[in-house]
């Protein structure tokens, strides 16, 4: 143990020199012991991350230690602090670091300072004229920015109330024509004294703008929750929001779609609702046996089927014979591409490309599709299963190895069904060859699970709980190999 | 309705006493807020001409909020669509309260003295205007004859 802590540091070490999400090794090197069952647990779980759910106030602290701690550095106000962080990403190092370099410089891109800097102002008159408002009043009644550009209180005051009911806030600046100059936070508080309503508005703004710009935080996703995701590692990895439950991918906050990444599956999403009408079609609920001809309909989520009239077992992907399926599952989830297509003409490669897609986005949705079935599956097994503990057949706790197994046959399909874009973007070669042949081995061992929980009663636990292992063990290879966050 | 803020009343005033050239700004009668403006095609342009009408409003929050404008007579340009709505960075986020109601009709002035297709509202016009800019400019003219001309 000792020494393979010792190596795996090296190899961490090494990686800091061009990995920028290393940027905090200092924890590292204090916190020895845990990075190092870090490492390990992401050897046996590809997916393992760690983050915490915290509340808005939770946040808040969090943000305010890291103003603080930065106005102490640097000697400026917290509101600075805070305009300074918002404009790098909340990333203090960085702020030092450009700050000790060029300090004038830093305040100029943060919108902090003017890119030229004001004449002086000399105030000879009592009075002046606001340029806003166009009334005469003390000179004690106008304020100003860094840029010096004067207005009056009542103006800077209507310009921020206007603003803020627009839904700016951390972007509000100078009233002056091509002015850049950001209103820092202080400078639009003193001016909403004693506006409540607004002055919330703001705060509330002001808040949602950094944690958006907070690269280690995300707002969950889930309807009416206010939980904010902390982590250190700023990755496409799966959260569960503590509170309503719901699952999401931390870099981008879309439902999570391990393998693909977050980049590709926007790109997937955009082009199945670009494409929608032309995969209309393929929602077919029925489909004729290959054998007997007779009209059967899906109404489970195993796509091995079996005709109800001659008994014949096929796919319902592909219609082929389910007995050399099992073997050859490699030939229903890949796509063949014409070798030859680059000297087709246009059209004929622009119908290869639609086969192409159509191929991939039927397995997609299929799996979708399957995943809602087995839900309803799961539901009636809860029915029956109720009847059974009632009629005295053994009690919950024994029948609950099944819930488990629905529940991880649900997890292995969503990540199968994800497998499907991951593919489609993939170029050929031997890479694409060793992914479609994992897929199809995690394909083949998904249906065999759902054919055996739909057939709940009947099958073996021993038998069920091996089947599990096997599918579980096919998506974590799928995932180690592939999954690259 | 409140009272008209001292602000309008000074740019009004000074609208009336010292026009903008080529155009003209007058405030309805039952309306200060509402003004009806003509604003003559500039010269070496394919509005040339022409008198376009236009309408502009002085929301309530006015000058925190840019003014509303619309042109009112057809014209074929590729930063003013079917509603005449113009695309204007000045009438939207590069809005600066400090800017006046003479300061939007001069840009809006110089929009028509130079189209800036890539930056287009009215995507039709704007496709023609940089695929084939001679044709563009003979339509523009041809509206301008027929819409903004002789009424
Ligand atoms: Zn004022
Ligand atoms: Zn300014
Ligand atoms: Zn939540
Ligand atoms: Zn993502
Ligand atoms: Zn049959
Ligand atoms: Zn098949």
């Amino acid at each position: 143990m000792e020494e393979m802590a010792a190596s795996q540091e090296n190899d961490s070490e090494m990686d800091c020199s061009d990995n920028e999400d290393c940027y905090d090794y200092n924890d590292y090197y204090n916190d020895e012991d845990s990075d190092v069952e870090h490492i390990d647990l992401l050897k046996i779980d590809p997916e393992y991350f760690e983050y915490k759910c915290l509340s808005e106030e939770e946040i808040e602290r969090l943000l305010n230690e890291t103003v603080e701690d930065l106005s102490n550095r640097l000697r400026i106000s917290l509101s600075l602090a805070k305009v300074l962080l918002h404009s790098h990403y909340w990333n203090s190092n960085e702020v030092i670091v450009k700050y000790e370099e060029n300090p004038q410089q830093t305040l100029i891109s943060s919108r902090i300072d003017p890119p030229v800097p004001p004449r002086n102002i000399i105030f000879t008159p009592t009075h002046m004229t606001c340029p806003v408002c166009v009334t005469l009043h003390h000179v004690d009644r106008f304020f100003y920015l860094s840029c010096a550009h004067m207005f009056c209180k009542d103006c800077w005051t209507m310009h921020f109330e206007v603003q803020v009911n627009q839904g700016i806030s951390t972007a509000i600046s100078c009233m002056a024509r091509d002015c850049v100059v950001l209103a820092p936070e202080d400078f639009v508080l003193k001016h909403l004294q004693h506006k409540t309503s607004i002055r919330e508005k703001y705060q509330h703004f002001t808040f949602q703008d950094y944690v958006k710009s907070h690269p280690e935080l995300r707002f969950c996703p889930g309807p009416n929750c206010s939980v904010i995701v902390h982590s250190n590692e700023i990755k496409a990895k799966r959260v569960v929001c503590d509170q309503c439950k719901t699952i999401f991918c931390f870099r981008c906050g879309c439902d999570y779609h391990a393998p693909t990444d977050c980049q590709v599956i926007k790109k997937w999403l955009t082009k199945c609702a670009d494409d929608s009408e032309t995969a209309n079609y393929i929602s077919a609920h029925t489909k004729d046996c290959p054998k007997c001809h007779i009209c059967i309909e899906k109404n489970g989520g195993c796509n091995h089927m079996q005709c109800y009239n001659c008994k014949h077992d096929f796919c319902w992907m592909c219609l082929g014979d389910w007995k050399s399926h099992g073997s050859e599952y490699y030939e229903c989830s890949r796509y063949r591409e014409n070798p030859n297509i680059a000297h087709e003409s246009v059209h004929a490669q622009a119908r290869e490309a639609l086969k192409k897609y159509l191929h991939y986005y039927e397995r997609w949705e299929n799996h979708s599709k399957s995943l809602k079935l087995e839900e309803q599956t799961l539901g009636k097994l809860r029915a029956r299963i109720n009847e059974k503990v009632m009629s005295g057949l053994g009690t919950w706790i024994d029948w609950q190895y099944l819930f488990t197994a629905a529940n991880l046959l649900a997890k292995c399909r969503y990540t199968l069904q994800y497998t499907y874009p991951f593919a489609y973007y993939m170029d050929a070669g031997p890479r694409k060859e060793l992914f479609e042949y994992q897929q199809a081995q995690l394909e083949a061992e998904i249906e065999n699970l759902s054919w055996k929980i739909e057939r709940a009663e009947t099958t073996d636990r021993g038998d069920l709980e091996n089947q599990m292992d096997i599918a579980e063990k096919r998506r974590t290879t799928l995932l180690k190999d592939f999954l690259d966050v | 309705m409140a009272a008209l803020p001292r602000r309008i009343i000074k740019e009004t005033q000074r609208l009336m006493q010292e026009p903008v050239p080529g155009i003209s700004a007058v405030p309805d009668d039952s309306n200060a807020r509402y003004f009806h403006v003509i604003v003559t095609g500039p010269e070496d342009s394919p509005f040339e001409g022409g008198l376009f009408k236009l309408e502009l409003f002085l929301p309530e929050d006015y000058p925190m909020s840019a003014p509303k404008v619309r042109f009112i007579t057809k014209i074929y340009h590729p930063n003013i669509d079917r509603l005449g709505r113009i695309c204007l960075d000045i009438l939207k986020d590069k809005w600066s309260p400090a800017l006046q109601i003479r300061t939007v009709l001069l840009s809006i002035q110089a929009l028509l003295s130079a189209p800036n297709p890539d930056d287009p509202l009215a995507n039709d016009v704007a496709e023609l205007w940089k695929v084939n800019e001679s044709e563009a400019i003979r339509n523009a003219k041809e509206w301008t004859r027929r819409y903004a001309m002789d009424n």
